[in-house]
């Protein structure tokens, strides 16, 4: 494993080393080519993917690299990219806006699920696309305040979600979470014990769902045993987040959020100006390897990381971006 | 503190429910504890030397978080109501039956040995001499242990069961003081409740003993 990696980086390095000289010849080019590109990233599984495939483009364009994930929360992530102590880190469009800016949802949507009219007024340019309208106000607002960038948005979107098993799914012909609420009264849904009480969490549900919302059964469980209870049948429906490996290792069915309770948490790499100068090919070969992030495909890959066969992240990273061409080709 | 009181009004029936909840398996846990573990004392008392070491034993589940205890029966029994209330009646084992042993053995045996002078049958000696004597120390044990299943009750909701944990758990998971104190006096206003009932049982039943 880490004999591996020093091969691919030696092998890299040489004909870097070549494309230095070379590039001397053109005046102020030196210095950007020699930037050597720190990757951040967060202290869970999705970000520690997320960065291994960050660091793994940039050296398969011959960028030079130097692994920096594992760094904490959000605002240790945000405070060292400010700083220039790493250069990139994924980001949650939501977390940004929320832990990073200080806005809330209605900031940008204006009211919430509940009220969309408002919206209309507060902010009549904005996108009815819920996930676009929080980028575009994220991107916007780092790009003013930190001249850090936001490249291209996944569609993956790991957010709150409601979740049930895909036979229940299909029996009952529930998708949305509309649907769900009609019969909600019946059911049990398993979720951490601080659900029942948060506007985020049942009591948003009870206020833009209504319907059986209001009798459904809690199951408070920790939040490491939530799909358990739903594995032993002891609950129907499962509190989760969009991408959680979870949602690909049990085969669940995440219900669309028809009504916009959560807000939108789709990621984006936020990068330093400065390695977009560098290297302006960044861009493009990020924003393709983003556009592939969906929902399954980021919950596939942690519970590859997750599940029972506790892979590597970073050989995760790798065999994803080999196997989909984004690197080697 | 006003907050809390005018979240608490504002909330009465969630309140309300949470606490009932509370209390339900608080004292269910603590009736089928004190139905195990008083005779359970009292058997292992009369055993020479079994008796010790089963006593020394228990009390080394004194060692086993209670926040550990919670989730060890989930794999067998699943989530809800019955894995909550056994990891309670296991919690308060080592108080009473300990106290229970305690109380019984130190009753002098010079006490016991005039009892049985008297022309006591070995029921009378236990009944009028032994339980009398070794009651206050019992009492001790199921109130020790009953502040301890009010407060480990919190942790139920960890595993299915809906109590006043769902307030401090929120309160932790938000940082907020209100929702903290929305469960966290309660609990406290309980276990005084519950220490003034022992306290005046002990007092009514004291002058007994004499």
């Amino acid at each position: 494993m880490v004999t591996r990696r020093t091969v691919v980086k030696g092998s890299l390095a040489a004909p870097f080393a070549g494309a230095t000289i070379m590039a001397a010849g053109l005046p102020g080019s030196v210095a950007a080519q020699d930037l050597t590109v720190i990757v951040g990233s967060k202290d869970f599984t999705e970000q520690f993917i997320l960065g291994n495939m960050y660091i793994r483009v940039l050296e398969d364009m011959g960028i030079t690299t130097e692994d920096s994930t594992n760094l904490g929360g959000t605002q240790i992530a945000q405070q060292a990219l400010e700083a220039g102590e790493i250069h990139l880190y994924p980001e949650y469009t939501g977390t940004g806006l929320t832990e990073v800016l200080g806005l809330s949802v209605d900031d940008v949507l204006g009211g919430g699920g509940a009220t969309p009219t408002a919206g209309a007024e507060a902010s009549p340019a904005a996108s009815t696309d819920p996930s676009q309208a929080v980028y575009d106000a994220v991107k916007a607002a780092y790009a003013e305040q930190f001249g850090l960038v936001w490249l291209e948005r996944s569609p993956a979107n790991n957010t709150q979600a409601l979740a049930v098993k895909r036979a229940y799914s299909e029996e009952n012909g529930v998708t949305t979470i509309s649907q769900l609420a009609e019969v909600a009264g019946d059911l049990i849904i398993s979720a951490p014990a601080d659900f029942p009480e948060r506007e985020d969490g049942l009591l948003g549900l009870q206020r833009v769902y209504a319907a059986g919302f209001a009798d459904i059964e809690v199951l408070p469980v920790a939040p490491g045993l939530k799909y358990q209870a739903l594995e032993d049948d002891q609950a129907q429906v499962v509190l989760a987040f969009g991408t959680d490996g979870q949602i690909s290792g049990l085969d669940l069915v995440v219900l669309e959020d028809d009504l916009a309770l959560w807000p939108p948490y789709n990621i984006a790499p936020v990068v330093r100006q400065e390695v977009l100068d560098a290297y302006p090919d960044v861009e493009a070969r990020f924003n393709e390897v983003t556009a592939s992030l969906t929902d399954e495909v980021l919950s596939d890959l942690n519970w590859r990381v997750d599940g029972d066969e506790k892979e590597d992240p970073a050989d995760v990273a790798e065999s994803y971006l080999t196997d989909n061409g984004f690197i080697g080709g | 503190m006003t907050s809390v009181w005018e979240f608490m009004r504002d909330n009465q029936d969630r309140f309300n429910g949470l606490l009932f909840s509370h209390i339900r398996l608080s004292a269910t846990a603590l009736v089928i504890a004190v139905l195990i573990y008083l005779p359970l004392g009292v058997a292992f008392s009369r055993m020479e030397r079994i008796g010790s070491a089963a006593v020394g034993a228990l009390s080394s589940l004194r060692v086993v978080p209670s926040l550990a205890l919670v989730f060890i029966f989930v794999p067998w029994l699943g989530f809800g109501y019955r894995p909550a209330l056994l990891a309670l009646v296991l919690l308060a084992a080592p108080p009473i039956i300990l106290n229970t042993f305690a109380g019984m053995r130190n009753v002098d045996p010079a006490v016991v040995e005039a009892a049985q002078g008297l022309g006591m049958n070995p029921a009378q000696v236990f009944t009028r001499v032994q339980l009398p004597l070794a009651f206050p120390v019992m009492l001790a044990g199921v109130r020790s242990a009953s502040v301890e299943i009010v407060a480990s009750a919190t942790l139920a909701s960890l595993i299915g069961v809906q109590t006043l944990g769902q307030y401090i758990f929120t309160g932790i998971s938000l940082l907020d003081t209100t929702y903290l104190l929305a469960g966290g006096l309660p609990i406290v206003a309980l276990v005084l409740v519950v220490e003034g009932l022992f306290g005046g049982i002990e007092r009514i039943t004291a002058p007994a003993t004499r």
